[in-house]
């Protein structure tokens, strides 16, 4: 009977949305509260009903009843009003917007991520993306016959420069610049030499971020990163870490999400793990504070590098990485 | 990487009831990603064992057979083809449910009773291409069913069983095991799982080698001795080539190899168990058996046992005899010297040469082999002679006479010493956030066999000689290695306690965070990202030269080889491309782009005396519209003067002429050129019959930031009323009205605005007139105006008008 009531004012307010003259609405309040409408029918089955459920559902069907009633004197109160009064335009033409632009949504992400990271401290920086083999991999702890140069496949250009393989490049500048105790993200364009396809692009986004100050611990490490990425994905999120290797990092680490789409039980979206790669971290390597010219008896931090551009393909369910940097404004003013 | 559970099974027992997903699981948290699960057992499913029974003609088709097929627990009727079919002969029968590859190709397919050409068949005889197995039974030709009568098997049995191919296999992602050296070989992710499962780990067991004879005088001369840290040889006689024996089959098979012959198949099964590659000779082929250890001359080729002939780079580490090169070092051997079926004298190499010279010459080649892969990751040198002697052991076991039949050669020049570090305690306990027990960090350290010593809150920690050759050298690496085995998930995590400091505000990030919600809010600008290189078909309609821009020396194409030194050419582009779907559009792009030509401020290095190329942030917007040239143009210029506000920075705008453009503005500040703006030349746009108007504008924003005036003080709002008036006047037209409006602020500095709002040219004022009408606002700060007063100020400025420019009062 609890079904039958909820439906019952359902379809009566459903009817009520597209009554447009007193008539209709006296045949609907007929039909429903009538002598013989269909509420009156429901009140008189009560009676019916064993003792116990009694006074539960004949207060629903009493409160329901008083709704209704309500629903319809307000709905009254509308039509029986002169048609028009006063109006001498169609109103259910559409409205007239103005122009809007939209801001791309890659910036629109990134502001999201930038707001979470500034309530905690960190400072927003930027810095170069044309960058030397130095700041990009030695300063790193990648010397120049290290096997993961080569898996960073790198633009090169002249002089030995080169097109920044991640926006690690700013960890030492930042060093040498603010030196320690240090807070920051450096979100920005990264690029690698590879061919392009619905899921690698030679361009994109990260984020990264490098705290550096005394007594940092790999306990900090993973409760800042739960807290950040519930803010950035607006919901509590559970990470675990697991050993990976970079050699800026030590120890080093892959961070996990669990799976929000099926909330860790196993789906397509995380391979029936349960769990969804998103972003390296780690504790920063001592040469790495060295080569900023901060002492690592004295200090220890952590960097981690979040894949924006995976971020924003995951929140919109983008599939083509390559819309991104089309500029196709259908895709565009979507966001 | 694979890991076969078979194998390691040798040396430890894993515990009881331990899933393979588990395994991988834990595998993943403690040590390397597990990329899969392999079962063997699964591709075989529903093959098993069949005895052919009774074989006759089919009696529509000439090329087929149909046979009775004893599998057990029945006798199945099946249609075959296989020409080599013949009674008795014991075959792999794929029953129905089965998965099979059709004639070894394409996808796996589900097998079902079918009727072939009218004869019912309930399976299927198999070759040994379609279930997966032809690495271990090649057969000769495509026809050929697999004919198992050689082994003694069961009729009815499960073929994986039958045949022992029933390994579970975890497939680990090699990138992730890029510094580990030791877990290139199964013996190494034995110890491994030992570690993490807290079980007992077998030594390595291998016999020493005992030379027989001398007859092979083995020599050994390392001439680069930098690049070659440890060379030994052996020398065997009395080899004969033949199959291998089936328990190393399967194994190769089960780490994804193809089994060759009984010398062969040894080398790779030791570097596959230990992680140390071997390398085989032809004794016959080696001069005087002399080896030289030596680098490449410059010019020099080497054809290796591929049968490529390969140019060498110069100092690529080869291997040789007193004449020829035989092979490149660490990568593959040569052609010359390779085994063959008539081989009965052998050499066996087991080195450890120098990671970084072995990358370059692989890297230099484009030769990557499972050889190269290994020694590229810095080997413990400790295994050539484990390698050595574990290859002796088995090649004699299958070899029955074979004997060394030389010196075992030994010449090392490693230089590796024994690694010892020192670590507090309180070093660990601090970048774990909270104490661990001393006794954990202890087990978990000699659970991996690292030498450990303890006392007054410090660890002394032996590294495992194959972990000391680049893995494990710091304190923060003893920090990794008890974090990964205690486990990172058991790490509580807590929010760091920090001592506040100022914060640092970074003009540049809020600013440009503002300025595209302003654009894109305010402004009705879509922002657009394009990539860093730029359209080289804008670059010359544009007057810029491609030589000015930093060329990519390895781009991924012509088109992309240059970088933006303007936003404009890519945006333009872009615009042009839009134009297909919308007729009116306003799109930016705030971004980088790249001077050649001028250097920057970012150092290259840590000398901090050569800088990079200049990389300043620009601003760019292009709207496109199908509208008359003034009112695009205006609206530009509408545009620049909101920004103007915005930034508050009193900048002026001066006409300029640009080849491209029908209309430009410069906008300068202080004799500062700060960017410009205008309307193309509508001739750059292949617009079809609609013509397009396409105003842009561009400003530099780094320049703007050092100029932008956040000082902003409110004025009094006014205590006397505005007096409002409008005026209509006819001027040629050529008078500019900036000119009108000077001249009418100049009579009273009572005139507080002006706004012009109706324009008119036509035949009605005359040729060559234009009329123009205009609110005029009158404002005093101290009373409140006459009438009269203002009709003064009226009179005036049609007076001077007149003088000035000839007008008429409308």
């Amino acid at each position: 009977m609890d079904k039958k009531l909820n439906e019952l004012k359902a379809r009566l307010q459903a009817e009520l949305r597209s009554v447009q003259d007193s008539e209709v609405l006296a045949q609907i309040k007929n039909k429903y509260l009538g002598r013989k409408g269909e509420l009156t029918n429901i009140l008189k089955e009560v009676k019916n009903l064993a003792a116990e459920e009694k006074p539960r559902l004949g207060k629903l069907a009493n409160d329901i009843k008083f709704e209704l009633q309500s629903l319809l004197d307000k709905t009254e109160k509308i039509v029986s009003k002169p048609s028009g009064a006063g109006v001498d335009f169609d109103p259910t033409m559409p409205g007239s917007r103005r122009e809007e632009g939209h801001l791309h949504p890659i910036t629109l992400v990134q502001r999201d991520v930038e707001e979470a990271f500034a309530q905690l401290g960190f400072g927003i920086y930027d810095g170069p993306q044309l960058e030397s083999e130095f700041y990009n991999f030695s300063a790193l702890n990648i010397p120049a016959d290290h096997p993961a140069r080569e898996t960073q496949d790198t633009f090169w250009l002249e002089n030995h420069n080169l097109l920044r393989t991640h926006t690690s490049n700013l960890q030492v500048r930042m060093l040498e610049k603010y030196g320690a105790p240090f807070r920051g993200i450096f979100p920005g364009r990264v690029f690698r030499y590879e061919s392009t396809d619905a899921s690698h692009d030679h361009t994109f986004y990260q984020l990264e971020g490098l705290m550096v100050d005394k007594d940092i611990s790999m306990a900090n490490l993973i409760a800042v990163m739960k807290s950040l990425l519930s803010a950035v994905f607006r919901t509590k999120v559970d990470v675990r870490l697991r050993p990976g290797f970079f050699p800026f990092v030590e120890p080093g680490f892959e961070l996990d999400i669990k799976c929000l789409v099926c909330g860790g039980n196993g789906c397509s979206v995380c391979k029936q793990s349960g769990w969804v790669e998103l972003m390296p971290c780690g504790m920063v390597h001592p040469e790495v504070l060295k080569f900023g010219n901060v002492d690592p008896s004295v200090y220890s931090g952590f960097a981690f590098g979040l894949g924006l551009t995976r971020l924003v393909m995951m929140k919109y369910k983008i599939d083509d990485i390559r819309l991104l940097e089309s500029g196709d404004l259908r895709f565009l003013r979507q966001f | 990487m694979y890991l076969s559970l078979n194998w390691v099974k040798k040396w430890l027992k894993l515990p009881n009831g331990l899933s393979a997903e588990q395994l991988a699981l834990d595998f993943t948290m403690s040590t390397v990603e597990v990329e899969k699960i392999i079962q063997q057992a699964k591709n075989l499913e529903n093959i098993v064992v069949g005895r052919v029974e009774e074989i006759t003609k089919h009696p529509q088709a000439d090329k087929l057979e149909v046979c009775r097929v004893d599998v057990g627990d029945s006798s199945l009727q099946i249609v075959c083809g296989g020409t080599n079919l013949s009674k008795g002969m014991l075959v792999a029968v794929a029953k129905v449910g089965a998965k099979v590859k059709w004639h070894g190709e394409g996808e796996l397919v589900v097998l079902t009773k079918a009727k072939i050409r009218g004869v019912e068949s309930y399976g299927m005889i198999a070759a040994a291409s379609e279930i997966g197995l032809v690495d271990l039974f090649p057969s000769q030709s495509d026809h050929e069913i697999l004919d198992l009568s050689a082994f003694n098997l069961k009729v009815g049995q499960n073929l994986s069983q039958a045949l022992e191919l029933d390994d579970t296999i975890i497939d680990i992602e090699n990138k992730s095991i890029n510094h580990r050296p030791d877990l290139w070989g199964q013996y190494g992710l034995a110890r491994e799982l030992a570690a993490i499962y807290k079980i007992n780990l077998k030594p390595y067991s291998r016999l020493p080698i005992k030379p027989q004879s001398k007859d092979l005088a083995l020599k050994v001369t390392v001439e680069d001795t930098a690049n070659c840290y440890r060379y030994m040889a052996v020398g065997l006689k009395n080899i004969k080539i033949e199959d291998s024996p089936w328990w190393l089959k399967k194994s190769l098979e089960a780490v994804g190899i193809r089994p060759i012959n009984n010398i062969v198949d040894v080398t790779n099964y030791v570097m596959y168990e230990l992680g140390q590659p071997l390398h085989a000779f032809d004794a016959r082929q080696i001069d005087r058996q002399h080896i030289f250890v030596k680098g490449a001359k410059k010019g020099e080729s080497f054809v290796t046992l591929d049968g490529k002939k390969r140019k060498l780079p110069e100092g690529a580490l080869m291997i040789s005899d007193q004449n020829k090169y035989i092979a490149l070092a660490g990568i593959m051997g040569g052609q010359n010297s390779e085994i063959a079926s008539d081989t009965s004298q052998i050499i066996i190499e087991s080195a450890n040469f120098k990671a970084s010279s072995i990358r370059r010459t692989s890297m230099d080649l484009g030769l990557r082999t499972e050889s190269s892969a290994r020694f590229e990751k810095a080997l413990d040198p400790v295994l050539a002679e484990l390698a050595l002697q574990k290859a002796v052991e088995i090649i004699i076991a299958l070899n029955p006479g074979a004997i060394a039949a030389s010196e075992v050669i030994d010449v090392s020049h490693s230089p590796y010493i024994v690694k010892i570090i020192e670590v507090s305690e309180a070093l660990i306990n601090q970048r774990f956030g909270s104490p661990i027990p001393t006794k954990e960090i202890k087990d978990i350290l000699k659970r991996l066999q690292f030498g450990v010593n303890h006392r007054a809150g410090k660890f002394v920690i032996q590294v495992p000689s194959w972990r000391a050759t680049k893995d494990i050298s710091i304190a923060e690496d003893i920090v990794e290695e008890v974090a990964r085995i205690y486990g990172y998930d058991n790490i509580a995590p807590t929010l760091p306690t920090v001592v506040l400091h100022e914060p640092s505000y970074d003009i540049a990030s809020s600013t440009a965070r503002d300025l595209r919600t302003y654009l894109a809010y305010a402004q009705s600008y879509t922002e657009v990202y394009t990539y860093a290189f730029t359209d080289v078909g804008w670059v010359p309609k544009l007057g810029l030269k491609l030589a000015d821009h930093i060329k990519v020396k390895n781009a991924v194409s012509p088109e992309q080889s240059y970088m933006n030194l303007s936003l404009l050419p890519n945006l333009l582009k872009k615009a042009e491309e839009n134009m297909r779907w919308y007729d009116h559009f306003k799109i930016f792009e705030l971004q980088r782009v790249f001077d050649k030509n001028s250097k920057g401020t970012y150092h290259i290095d840590q000398q901090k005396n050569k800088f990079l190329p200049r990389q300043p942030m620009m601003l760019a917007g292009v709207e496109l519209s199908r509208v008359s040239g003034e009112e695009a143009f205006l609206s530009a210029k509408g545009l620049i003067e909101s920004l103007r506000d915005y930034f508050n920075i009193d900048w002026q705008s001066e006409k300029i002429d640009l080849p491209y453009a029908a209309l430009a503005y410069q906008i300068k500040y202080q004799d500062l050129a700060l960017g410009e703006f205008g309307i193309l030349d509508s001739k750059l746009f292949d617009s079809g019959p609609n013509k397009v108007m396409v105003a842009w504008w561009q400003l530099s924003f780094e320049t703007l930031l050092k100029y932008i005036n956040e000082n902003k003080s409110y004025s009094a709002l006014a205590k006397f009323p505005v007096i409002k008036r409008d005026m209509s006047i006819i001027v040629g037209q050529s008078v500019a009205w900036q000119d009108i409006e000077s001249e009418i602020y100049k009579v009273s500095p009572l005139i507080k605005h002006l706004e012009p709002f109706d324009v008119f040219i036509g035949e009605a004022i005359g040729h060559g007139k234009r009329s123009i009408a205009y609110h005029l606002e009158f404002r005093s700060e101290e009373r409140t105006l006459a009438s009269d007063e203002i009709d003064d100020l009226m009179k005036k400025i049609i007076s001077n008008l007149q003088k000035k420019f000839k007008a008429d009062l409308r």
